[in-house]
């Protein structure tokens, strides 16, 4: 660790009650650590904004470890920023410059209505997760674990969707506002396991028509999705959700 | 009919009109490039290719109506999809930057698909709706590529075919539920191949007719 | 008072199966007349909550976080165990009871530690039902790993985020009960006070983060899975959020807090960097089955770590412990770090870390071998350091993890209030005094998923709870006090930020209160809380208002409790005069330097209640029998 330090200078998306349309503010960040994360970046601002009588700027975060898909911000027109499969948490401040410039804006798609500047609502996820985002096994019914055999290959697949974390970037990348990357993972996920086959038909057909009902955009290939995906999820899995969504609508 | 309108009025059902009508006309589009290769055979082969073809009227009828139902629904469905993505974003970004997944294919898709329907009215109205009774078809051709203005519209709305193509090609096969890390790689490859052949093939023939000959 | 512990009679193996015929039941018409209230969603409140909403009642489901899915139960990396013995290696629900009892230094509950053996084999049925990837074999049979030095393949895992997936499982649980109307969410909320009417838990005042509206929800019982305190210490592998409000304001309205001190810290932590440093991160202590911990033998010592010769190294475990080596438990391996940094032979810039060389290990498997193994952790440790582990030593130290002690719950894993359960990390637990790898998400998922879902129907149906709604004057009275502190703490308008004031709490506690504790050193740091304290009050900046989203507000509630419940550990440390698991007192150590134990004394619970403001809490004692395992003294020589 070779402790270096460097000065930026932070345009930030602020938007309140007393702000409603919202606008950036301009901030110094001076003697920032290179070992320091993003966030913590920020806190180093939020304390001189505390200690000078301003009102901090909100952002979520919670285990900063890039796992509970709380954090998130468009870093320089780049979802987390630009590092790839990095969430804003983990990624470090050694990978700017000092003298920089950096444009931080919240995720911005209309299902992801702004809270307080940096801060979304992302309800819309846990909506469609609830639309048929589960498999339906009461607590206690569950037979033998090992006498549900799952081939290797197929649960390293259902394990690729499964690791995605719910954060949002997808949606916050896509030119069009698209939730396609976050529900083909689920679908994708339930739907590659003999567990989740039973429900499989209903899962997409409530899924995707619940994400279209909450005013995402469409997918258009773009595959921004799938290259700012701080877990790399794959657009197979969309794929895979349009194969049976297929299968569903016509059978 | 319910659930057949209901399916289509999902935004994975328009994906499916999507990718099956593009997929319509990049047959279409095949087979026309290969007819009109025969320019550069020489006008006698060009029309007496053009006799042959109108010689299956029926045939010909119907793949017009074909044809037209495609457009009609590749058109409207691209602009519903189009406007449900512009207000799914309702405000947009700063700072706009790839972070390395669109290409101008991807990223121009609503743009070359406008480009292309004007260009369609166009050509329709220069080569389709013209009256042939006291002049052959390549007379016509050369006709309107004696024009230097004809030949920029033409080779610029041809680019717009390729780079629409670069992108619609491989995307139809994803948005059919087609991706596999086994083939999607030659369908990708295919995909700017198929760009390249389209653009150069009908691109060369408003500058071989134009300038060349 | 003593606390009843509320244990069955009969044989280890048959009293739950005894108990559970004991309980009463609900009749499935009634249920839906019951509202539960379950703060938290972790796994034990998702599972708890999702569970109670399939059985029938109103369950009304708060979480700090903007989704259930983001509780902190989603980090833990290893794996969650299970006495399935699917490895043939000859795991046994009692052989997972018996290292777990032994494993927490013999001070838990044997009945409810054997209870979470047995469960633990549902656990993983329910979890593979559900969906939940875990690793296979190509046979498509599950796949097993040994964990934390166990003996046996017993630990179950999803590459290294099984507490995701486990979570998932769970939090898609609880949206299909929301989605059919038993449960519902509300997010962003936090509990900031517990209504008591006649003595039961009837339900609590919470705090809606987006519109600071201070709400009153109702209920007929009030589950609390709010996860551990390990922020107190600032510095913690917690995420940033978790806090110990909830349960902090329930021991403030009488229910009692066990074990206070009792703090697991873990060894492998990538070090403290600066003085900026939000949170700590764990690496999975599966490294330790291949790299080698080290310091320089120079005190002080700055060379680079390649620059050292063999010779000038020390292998501290392998030479201390040569049996175990560097796969003693984490306790002593966190105990001995420290020890070596505290002799000056730190590394790192700020000196407080130990090598952990994987240099050997390339050298003998080959980099594929280890990259294969730990590849993720390599990837995830050079992100946040900047350096290359295949090429440089890693450096870690200790950081502060799990909290095993909690509020005080019986084996129906409900408080000494009537109405009031805790489950998960949130209550006392059943890991004594130190917890085994891959055994927090087990004991999560077997409160929430097997335990709480009878011993609720038995709490309702055996009392006569009358109707109360949230027009009650309780819930009135206790908005206006939650309004009141609120008020106070925008009010102070000082010169200190919260998280200022946090980090110099985490300080004392760290190093009073830490991996050794020592007498001298606790009553100063009493004095040091109580000052900090005093200072906090008066000097405290919290910007904003209290009627909009205000994330200082937040952090100021919490730290305000962390406070108190520093003091509290402080004193609980004081009381237990002797050295078991996680708790290192100075003065009782063997002859080898190890943890001394005392059980003619100190084999109990310390329960304390809450005095009032400013007073001694009030000690009360559980004694704890062992009936069927031996008291050993723990060796890793």
């Amino acid at each position: 660790m070779t402790t270096k330090t460097i000065n930026l200078t932070l345009k930030v998306w602020r938007q309140n009650r007393s702000r409603p349309k919202g606008g950036f503010e301009n901030y110094t960040a001076k003697d920032i650590s290179t070992d320091m994360s993003f966030l913590e970046m920020l806190d180093v601002v939020n304390e001189d904004l505390v200690l000078s009588g301003k009102e901090p700027i909100a952002f979520d975060h919670d285990c900063r470890e890039g796992i509970c898909g709380m954090c998130g911000a468009v870093v320089d027109g780049e979802a987390h920023g630009p590092l790839k499969e990095t969430t804003l948490c983990q990624l470090h401040m050694r990978h700017f410059k000092s003298g920089d410039t950096i444009v931080i804006e919240p995720w911005r798609a209309r299902a992801f209505p702004i809270v307080k500047d940096l801060v979304v609502d992302r309800s819309a996820f846990d909506e469609i997760i609830a639309s048929g985002g589960y498999i339906s096994s009461k607590t206690g019914g569950a037979q033998d674990a090992n006498n549900i055999l799952v081939g290797k290959e197929i649960a390293d697949k259902a394990f690729n969707a499964a690791a995605c974390i719910g954060c949002g970037a997808c949606v916050a990348a896509c030119p069009n506002a698209s939730a396609m990357l976050f529900v083909g993972a689920k679908v994708s996920h339930l739907g590659l396991l003999p567990q989740g086959r039973p429900e499989a038909k209903t899962r997409v057909h409530n899924m995707v028509r619940t994400m279209d009902r909450l005013g995402f955009g469409n997918c258009s290939n773009e595959t921004e999705c799938e290259v700012q995906c701080p877990k790399s999820i794959s657009i197979r899995e969309i794929a895979r959700m349009n194969r049976e969504f297929v299968k569903a609508s016509f059978s | 009919m319910n659930w057949f309108v209901d399916t289509f009025r999902t935004s994975l059902g328009k994906k499916f009109l999507m990718a099956v009508t593009g997929l319509g006309f990049i047959g279409f589009i095949i087979v026309h490039m290969m007819g009109n290769m025969t320019l550069f055979v020489g006008h006698e082969a060009f029309n007496a290719y053009v006799e042959k073809l109108h010689g299956y009227e029926a045939l010909i009828l119907v793949a017009e109506i074909g044809l037209l139902s495609l457009a009609v629904i590749h058109v409207t469905t691209g602009l519903l999809l189009f406007l449900g993505n512009r207000s799914a974003r309702n405000v947009s970004y700063t700072v706009k930057k790839s972070g390395g997944g669109r290409n101008i294919g991807s990223a121009t898709m609503p743009y070359t698909g406008f480009v292309i329907l004007l260009f369609v009215i166009l050509h329709l109205s220069n080569f389709s709706f013209v009256d042939t009774t006291d002049r052959t078809m390549y007379d016509v051709i050369t006709a309107t590529f004696s024009s230097w203005i004809y030949i920029i519209v033409y080779v610029v709305s041809v680019a717009a075919v390729a780079i629409h193509v670069r992108h619609g090609f491989w995307s139809l096969f994803q948005s059919l539920g087609l991706n596999h890390e086994k083939y999607m790689p030659a369908l990708r490859m295919i995909s700017i191949a198929l760009a390249v052949i389209v653009g150069v093939g009908f691109g060369l023939i408003p500058i071989y007719i134009g300038i060349i000959t | 008072m003593l606390p009843d512990s509320k244990v069955p009679a009969g044989p280890l193996a048959e009293k739950w199966d005894r108990h559970r015929f004991a309980l009463k039941l609900v009749n499935p018409a009634n249920r839906k007349k019951y509202d539960i209230i379950v703060v938290g969603t972790g796994l034990a409140g998702a599972s708890a909550a999702a569970s109670l909403g399939e059985l029938g009642y109103n369950v009304k489901n708060l979480c700090v976080q903007d989704s259930p899915r983001r509780a902190h139960s989603i980090a833990a990396q290893g794996g969650i165990n299970a006495a399935k013995n699917y490895s043939n290696d000859g795991d046994s629900t009692w052989r997972l009871f018996y290292d777990t009892i032994k494993g927490g230094d013999f001070r838990a509950r044997e009945a409810n530690v054997y209870r979470l053996a047995q469960l633990s084999e549902n656990i993983i049925d329910q979890c593979v039902a559900q969906g939940v990837p875990f690793a296979r074999d190509y046979g498509g049979l599950l796949d097993n790993r040994s964990f934390g030095g166990a003996q046996v393949a017993r630990t179950f895992y999803a590459r290294g985020q099984t507490g995701q997936q486990l979570l998932i499982g769970a939090y898609s649980a609880l949206m299909r009960q929301v989605s059919t109307g038993r449960v519902k969410m509300y997010p962003r909320r936090e509990m900031l006070d517990l209504i008591l009417v006649n003595g039961k838990a009837r339900g609590i005042v919470a705090r809606n983060l987006i519109t600071g509206e201070i709400e009153s929800y109702s209920g007929h019982a009030v589950v609390l899975a709010t996860g551990g305190y390990g922020n107190a210490y600032f510095l913690s592998t917690n995420a940033m959020s978790s806090n110990v409000t909830a349960a902090f304001r329930a021991y403030r309205k009488g229910a009692l807090f066990a074990n206070p001190c009792f703090t697991q810290i873990h060894p492998t932590c990538i070090p403290v960097h600066g003085i900026h440093q939000s949170k700590l991160t764990l690496m999975s202590e599966s490294l330790r089955n291949d790299g080698r911990v080290w310091v320089p033998k120079t005190p002080g010592d700055k060379r680079r770590p390649g620059d050292i010769p063999e010779a000038e190294r020390d292998y501290y475990l392998e030479r201390k412990y040569p049996s175990f080596g560097n796969l003693v438990p984490r306790d002593v391996a966190s105990r001995n770090a420290k020890e070596q940094c505290d002799q000056g032979k730190g590394v790192g810039e700020t000196g407080l870390a130990v090598y952990l060389d994987f240099a050997e290990a390339i050298k003998r498997d080959g980099k594929d071998v280890i990259e294969a193994k730990y590849g993720n952790l390599f990837e995830m440790y050079e992100k946040i350091t900047g350096e290359n582990p295949y090429e440089t030593p890693m450096m870690i130290y200790p950081a502060v993890h799990y909290t095993m002690g909690g509020l005080w719950v019986d084996y129906n894993l409900m408080t000494n209030i009537d109405g009031l359960f805790a489950i998960g990390e949130a209550n006392f637990s059943d890991h004594g005094a130190n917890r085994l790898g891959a055994s927090a998400l087990m004991q999560g998922l077997a409160d929430g998923y097997f335990v709480l879902p009878y011993t609720m129907g038995g709490y309702l149906a055996s009392n006569t709870i009358e109707n109360v709604d949230t027009s009650h004057k309780a819930f009135e009275a206790s908005k206006n006090a939650v309004t009141e502190q609120v008020n106070k703490l925008l009010s102070i308008g000082g010169k200190q930020t919260v998280s200022h004031l946090h980090r110099r709490l985490g300080k004392i506690l760290w190093d009073y209160c830490g991996i050794a504790r020592d007498e001298d050193e606790l009553k100063k740091a009493l004095t040091l809380i109580r000052d900090l304290k005093e200072e906090f009050y008066n000097d405290v900046n919290v910007p904003g208002s209290g009627d909009d989203f205000n994330q200082n507000l937040e952090n100021a509630g919490r730290v305000a409790d962390f406070m108190e419940l520093g003091e509290l550990m402080v004193t609980d440390a004081l009381h237990r005069k002797e050295s078991c698991g996680c708790h290192l007192n100075t003065a009782f150590l063997t002859e080898d330097n190890e943890p001394l134990r005392d059980d003619e004394n100190f084999a109990m619970v310390a329960a304390w209640e809450y005095a009032g403001e400013g007073k001694e809490p009030t000690l009360h004692k559980e004694p704890l029998t062992f009936e069927n395992v031996e008291l050993t003294q723990r060796s890793y020589k």
